[in-house]
C-alpha cells in the first residue's frame, strides 16, 4: 500500500514520509463498505472478462442490462422482482443476524406457495377475507417448516446451514408431486393448479400487471424487521448472538429458543414470497415456476451484501434486481446469455463468505 | 494480556550456567504481538543439547505463541531464534522441521482413517520401485521403521493399527513417532499430558528421559508443577508473555515456580474485614461437572470416548452476604467449569447449586441471573463482551429487558429505549471511568483494562446480592486494578455476596475473608484470612503432594 495522497508531514518529528497516509489508506481499507462494495466491482470484472472471452463487448452487455431493467416499460415487472428479492433476502439475513444461515428458501418458499394455492383456491370466501388467510397461512407453514432446524440444531447438532440445505429439496419434491397429482388440474399439459378464482388473486395496485400489494405486503415485513432488529429485545439478542454467541448464551440469551423464533421468522418471510408470488399473474402454483427465478440465491446474495442489516436490503437487493431482470434483455440485445447474472451472483457469495472466513481466522488467531 | 510490572525475573531466576557447547536452541529477544494483545515480550529461551526443558505458565502465558514461533507456525515481530548456533528463519513449519524440529500438539494431526505406520510416513514416506519409477510407498519399510523406533524410544505402538481405533495416550505416541521418523533431534511436547492417565503420563516421562539420554532436546511446555519438578532439567517460567524466571530444577521448589507464574505486585485496596456475613446467598455442595471441552485450554483433562474425566468433583462451600470468598488455583484446575456450572453455561454431572436458597438445578442462565447472579467472566473477550458491539451495547445485555432500557410489562414490553440504553451506558462510563471516545466506539478497540471495567460495570449495576468475579483483574493494568478492587470491596460493604476466583496469591490476600484451594477439580484447602499466608497458599495450589512436603503444612486434605 504505498500512499500517493501523503498530506504534507506536520512537524520535524513525523515518522517518514508515507506512514501517516498508509494509516489513513489502511483505515479507509478497513472500512466496513470496502468488502462488499469491492466483492460487487470484483463480480463486474470478473463477469466483464467472461464476457470479452466469449468475443462480445461488455460495456454493450452491461448497458443492455442496466437499459433492460430500468426503462419505463419494464418498471412494472422490476418493481414486483425487487420485492420478491427483498422477501427472499429476508429470509436468508433474519438468520445471518445471529450468525445462522438459512439455504432452505427453496422449501420454505414452494411451501408457502402450495399453502396459499389451497387456501385460496378452495375455500370460497370473500376476497378480503381469503386473501389475508392465504398469506398468514402459507406464513405459519412455511415458518413451522423453518423452524425444524432450529431444534435439530440445538437438540441434536446439526447445523442449521446443512439442516436447511437438506430438508429443502424434500419439500420441493414433495410440493412438485402434489401438484402433479392429488392437487394437479386436471387434463392440464403442465403440472399446475387451477387458475384461482376472481376473488383470491391479489390486490392490484391500479393497473399495473405485476407489482400489486404483496410487494407492500413484503415492504411491510422489512420494516417490521427493522424495527424488531434496532429497537426490539428480541432483536437486540439476535445481533449480541451473531456477535458472538458465548457471550449472548453467558448473558442470559435463551440461544435455542431465539434460533427457533428467527428460523421460524425466516421460513414465514420466504412462506409470504410464495403465497404472494402464486396469487399473482398467471394466479396458479405451477411446478418449478416459483425456484426457476432464483430469487432464493438473489435474495442470500443480497442479504450476505447487506451483512443482515435491514436497512441495506433493499439497496443490495436492487443490485440483483437489475442483474436478475436485466439478465434478460442482455440476452436479448447482447447476446450475452443470462446465466452471466447467476455467474456474478456467484462470485459476490464467495468474496464475502471468502471474508466472513479470513475474519474467522484473524479473530481465533488473536484470541490463541 | 498487557504487561505488567512482573519484573522479578532477576529476582527469582537464576540463569542456567554458561552451557560449555553451542546450546541446541536459543531465543533471544522474542517479541510477538497481535494487534494491541501483547503475546510475548522480549522473551530469551536457551535449551540445551540431551536435556528436558520445560516451559511454564498459566493460560494465555503466551506459552504456545512461543513455541508456534520456534516452529515456524508463526513469525516473531522482533528477536532472533538461532539453530546449533545459527540464526535461522523459518517460512513454516517444514522449515523448522528440515532444521531438526519436532512439534507434538496439544490437539492431534492425524489422519484417522489410516494406520499408524501410515502416520507415521505421512510426507516423508520410503519409496520403493514401482511401475513409475521410484513412486511407491513401501508399506513394509514404513513399518519397520515404526518397530525400529518404538524399540528404541520405548514407545509401544502396533504399525498397523488404524489410528481412529487408539486412546489418547497411543495416538500421542504416534505423533512422537512421526517427529521421531523425520530425525527430530528437538521435540517440542505441547501439554502433552492433559489427555493422558496418569499410567500414561508415567509411560511418557520415561520416554522423554530416554529420548534426552540419547542426545535429543526436549520441550516440555505445561502448567503443571509436579510434571515439571519430576520429569524436566530446567524451567523458564512466562507470565504475560514474559518470562518471570529461571531455574534449575534441581534448585526449583513448588513455591518459586508458583510464585513465578502468578506473583504480581501488591496493590493498596485491601479489605478491611469488618462486619459479620449474614445468610447464605450462594450454597454449592457435592458438585461435579465435566469437562466443558472447549479448545480454550482452560478445560485440559478431556480423555476420548466421551465421559472425560471430571473437572470438578465433589466441590461444597457457601459464600454469605457481606462475605468475599476467594478461590485459588493455578489455572485449568476447575475453577471455571465450577463458576460455569453455577451459572448454567455447563451442566453439573451431579450435586446441588442453591442461590438464595433456590435449587437451580435444571434452570436456564436467564432465570439464574434473575434470582440475583451477576458473573464477571474470565475470558473477557470471548465470553464476557462481544468485540465488534459498541460500549453502549456490551453494557446493556442483561439490562437490556428492565427499566430503564427495556420495560418488564406493558405495551414496551420487549421494545427497548435506545436514548435510555446511551444514557445509561454514559453515565456508566463516567461512573467506572471507562477511557473510550464514547459510548458507541466497539468495545474491541478500548485497552484491556477499559474493557474490563465496562464488563464490571454490565454486572456490578445489576446489584445483584451474588457476585462470581473470575479473574477480575487480569491483563489489566496496574491503575485499573486498584479501581476494580475497590468495587468489588464496596458490593461486600453494601451486604453483597462475591465469590473471587483468582490465581493472584496477593488478590486473594489483599480481598478475601476466606480462601479455598483448588488442585484438581477438588477443594484441597481452605484458609480464614487471618492464616492465609502466601507460602501456604502456593503450596496447596501445587497439588496435596506438595503441599505435604512443605515446612509449614496446613492439613491439605480437608
Amino acid at each position: 500500500m504505498t500512499s500517493t495522497t501523503t498530506p504534507p508531514a506536520t512537524g520535524p518529528e513525523a515518522p517518514a514520509p508515507g506512514r501517516p497516509g498508509a494509516r489513513l489508506v489502511r483505515a479507509a481499507l478497513r472500512h466496513p463498505a470496502v468488502v462488499p462494495v469491492g466483492a460487487v466491482v470484483l463480480a463486474l470484472l470478473i463477469g466483464a472478462v467472461i464476457i470479452l472471452a466469449a468475443g462480445l463487448d461488455p460495456v454493450t452487455a452491461y448497458a443492455a442490462v442496466i437499459s433492460g431493467a430500468l426503462e419505463p416499460g419494464s418498471l412494472d415487472y422490476t418493481f414486483s422482482v425487487w420485492g420478491f428479492i427483498i422477501g427472499m433476502a429476508l429470509a436468508a439475513a433474519i438468520p445471518l443476524r445471529m450468525g445462522e444461515f438459512n439455504l432452505g428458501g427453496n422449501g420454505q418458499l414452494v411451501l408457502g406457495g402450495l399453502t396459499a394455492a389451497v387456501i385460496a383456491g378452495n375455500l370460497p370466501l370473500p376476497g378480503p377475507i381469503v386473501i389475508p388467510l392465504a398469506v398468514l397461512g402459507a406464513a405459519v407453514v412455511s415458518g413451522a417448516f423453518g423452524a425444524i432446524s432450529a431444534p435439530l440444531a440445538t437438540r441434536f447438532g446439526i447445523p442449521i446451514i446443512i439442516s436447511t440445505l437438506l430438508l429443502s429439496p424434500i419439500a420441493v419434491a414433495v410440493v412438485s408431486y402434489l401438484v402433479r397429482f392429488p392437487l394437479g388440474e386436471a387434463g392440464a399439459a403442465v403440472a399446475q393448479t387451477p387458475r384461482l378464482p376472481q376473488d383470491a388473486r391479489m390486490w392490484a395496485l391500479g393497473d399495473l400487471s405485476y407489482s400489486n400489494v404483496g410487494l407492500l405486503i413484503i415492504l411491510a415485513l422489512l420494516v417490521v424487521f427493522w424495527l424488531v432488529d434496532s429497537r426490539s429485545a428480541v432483536g437486540f439478542e439476535l445481533r449480541v448472538v451473531g456477535a458472538n454467541r458465548r457471550f449472548g448464551a453467558y448473558g442470559g440469551v435463551r440461544v435455542g429458543r431465539l434460533a427457533l423464533g428467527a428460523m421460524a421468522a425466516a421460513g414465514a418471510a420466504a412462506g409470504v414470497v410464495g403465497a404472494v408470488m402464486v396469487m399473482s399473474s398467471p394466479f396458479r402454483l405451477i411446478d418449478g415456476a416459483l425456484i426457476s427465478p432464483g430469487y432464493t440465491f438473489a435474495g442470500l446474495a443480497a442479504a450476505l451484501l447487506a451483512g443482515g442489516r435491514p436497512a441495506l436490503i433493499p439497496v443490495t437487493a436492487i443490485l440483483f434486481t437489475v442483474l436478475q431482470v436485466g439478465g434478460a434483455a442482455m440476452e436479448r440485445s447482447a447476446d450475452v446469455p443470462r446465466q452471466l447474472s447467476d455467474v456474478l451472483q456467484g462470485v459476490v457469495i464467495v468474496v464475502l463468505a471468502l471474508r466472513t472466513v479470513l475474519d474467522q481466522r484473524r479473530t481465533e488467531r488473536s484470541s490463541a | 494480556m498487557t504487561s505488567t510490572s512482573g519484573n522479578d525475573a532477576d529476582a527469582a531466576g537464576l540463569d542456567g550456567p554458561a552451557a560449555s557447547a553451542v546450546p541446541a536452541v536459543e531465543l533471544i529477544g522474542i517479541g510477538k504481538r497481535f494487534g494491541a494483545v501483547v503475546a510475548n515480550a522480549d522473551v530469551d529461551l536457551v535449551l540445551r543439547r540431551g536435556t528436558v526443558h520445560a516451559v511454564m505458565g498459566e493460560n494465555g502465558a503466551g506459552k504456545s505463541t512461543l513455541m508456534s514461533m520456534l516452529f515456524g507456525l508463526l513469525e516473531p515481530d522482533s528477536g532472533e531464534i538461532r539453530i546449533d548456533g545459527r540464526p535461522v528463519r523459518f517460512a513454516g513449519p517444514l522449515d523448522a522441521i528440515a532444521a531438526g524440529l519436532g512439534m507434538v500438539h496439544q490437539h492431534f494431526r492425524l489422519f484417522d482413517t489410516m494406520t499408524v505406520a501410515e502416520n507415521v510416513v505421512y510426507g516423508a514416506e520410503p519409496r520403493r520401485p514401482g511401475f513409475f519409477g521410484r513412486g511407491v510407498v513401501d508399506r513394509a519399510a514404513a513399518a519397520a521403521r515404526v518397530r525400529e523406533l518404538s524399540e528404541r524410544y520405548g514407545l509401544e505402538s502396533d504399525p498397523d493399527a488404524v489410528v481412529g481405533s487408539l486412546s489418547a495416550g497411543a495416538r500421542q505416541r504416534v505423533e512422537i513417532l512421526k517427529a521421531l521418523h523425520r530425525d527430530a533431534r528437538i521435540l517440542i511436547l505441547d501439554e502433552p499430558t492433559a489427555v493422558l492417565t496418569p499410567n500414561e503420563v508415567t509411560s511418557l516421562f520415561a520416554v522423554i528421559r530416554r529420548a534426552a539420554e540419547g542426545g535429543a532436546t526436549v520441550v516440555l511446555v505445561t502448567h503443571k508443577i509436579h510434571e515439571v519438578l519430576s520429569v524436566s532439567d530446567e524451567v523458564t517460567v512466562l507470565r504475560d508473555g514474559r518470562v518471570t524466571g529461571r531455574f534449575a530444577t534441581a534448585e526449583a521448589t513448588a513455591a518459586s515456580l508458583v510464585h513465578a507464574m502468578t506473583g504480581r505486585a501488591i496493590d493498596e485496596v485491601r479489605n478491611p474485614r469488618t462486619g459479620t456475613p449474614g445468610a447464605t446467598v450462594l450454597e454449592v455442595s457435592g458438585l461435579t461437572v465435566g469437562d466443558s471441552g472447549a479448545g480454550s485450554g482452560s478445560g485440559s483433562r478431556t480423555s476420548p470416548g466421551g465421559g472425560g474425566v471430571a473437572a470438578v468433583s465433589d466441590v461444597s462451600f457457601e459464600v454469605r452476604a457481606g462475605e468475599i470468598v476467594g478461590i485459588a488455583g493455578v489455572s485449568g484446575n476447575g475453577q471455571h467449569e465450577l463458576v460455569a456450572a453455577v451459572l448454567g453455561t455447563l451442566p453439573a454431572r451431579s450435586g446441588r447449586v442453591r442461590i438464595l436458597g433456590d435449587d437451580v438445578a435444571g434452570r436456564s442462565v436467564r432465570d439464574r441471573r434473575a434470582l440475583g447472579l451477576a458473573v464477571i467472566p474470565e475470558d473477557r473477550r470471548g465470553e464476557g463482551s462481544a468485540v465488534t458491539m459498541s460500549v453502549a451495547e456490551n453494557v446493556t445485555l442483561g439490562h437490556h429487558r428492565t427499566p430503564p432500557i427495556g420495560s418488564a410489562s406493558g405495551v414496551g414490553r420487549g421494545w427497548m429505549s435506545i436514548r435510555a440504553e446511551r444514557a445509561r451506558a454514559r453515565e456508566l462510563i463516567r461512573d467506572y471511568d471507562v477511557r473510550t471516545s464514547g459510548e458507541l466506539q466497539p468495545i474491541g478497540a478500548l485497552s484491556g483494562g477499559n474493557a474490563q471495567k465496562v464488563v464490571i460495570a454490565r454486572e456490578l449495576s445489576h446489584r445483584a446480592p451474588l457476585v462470581i468475579a473470575e479473574q477480575p483483574t487480569q491483563g489489566v493494568d496496574v491503575g485499573a486494578i486498584e479501581s476494580i478492587h475497590g468495587r468489588l470491596l464496596e458490593h461486600r460493604a453494601d451486604g453483597g455476596a462475591l465469590l473471587l476466583v483468582s490465581h493472584e496469591i496477593s488478590e486473594l490476600l489483599a480481598l478475601a475473608d476466606r480462601i479455598l484451594v483448588m488442585y484438581a477439580g477438588r477443594i484441597v484447602a481452605e484458609f480464614p484470612a487471618d492464616e492465609a499466608t502466601t507460602a501456604r497458599i502456593g503450596a496447596a495450589m501445587a497439588g496435596a503432594a506438595e503441599a505435604a512436603s512443605e515446612p509449614d503444612p496446613e492439613d491439605p486434605e480437608s
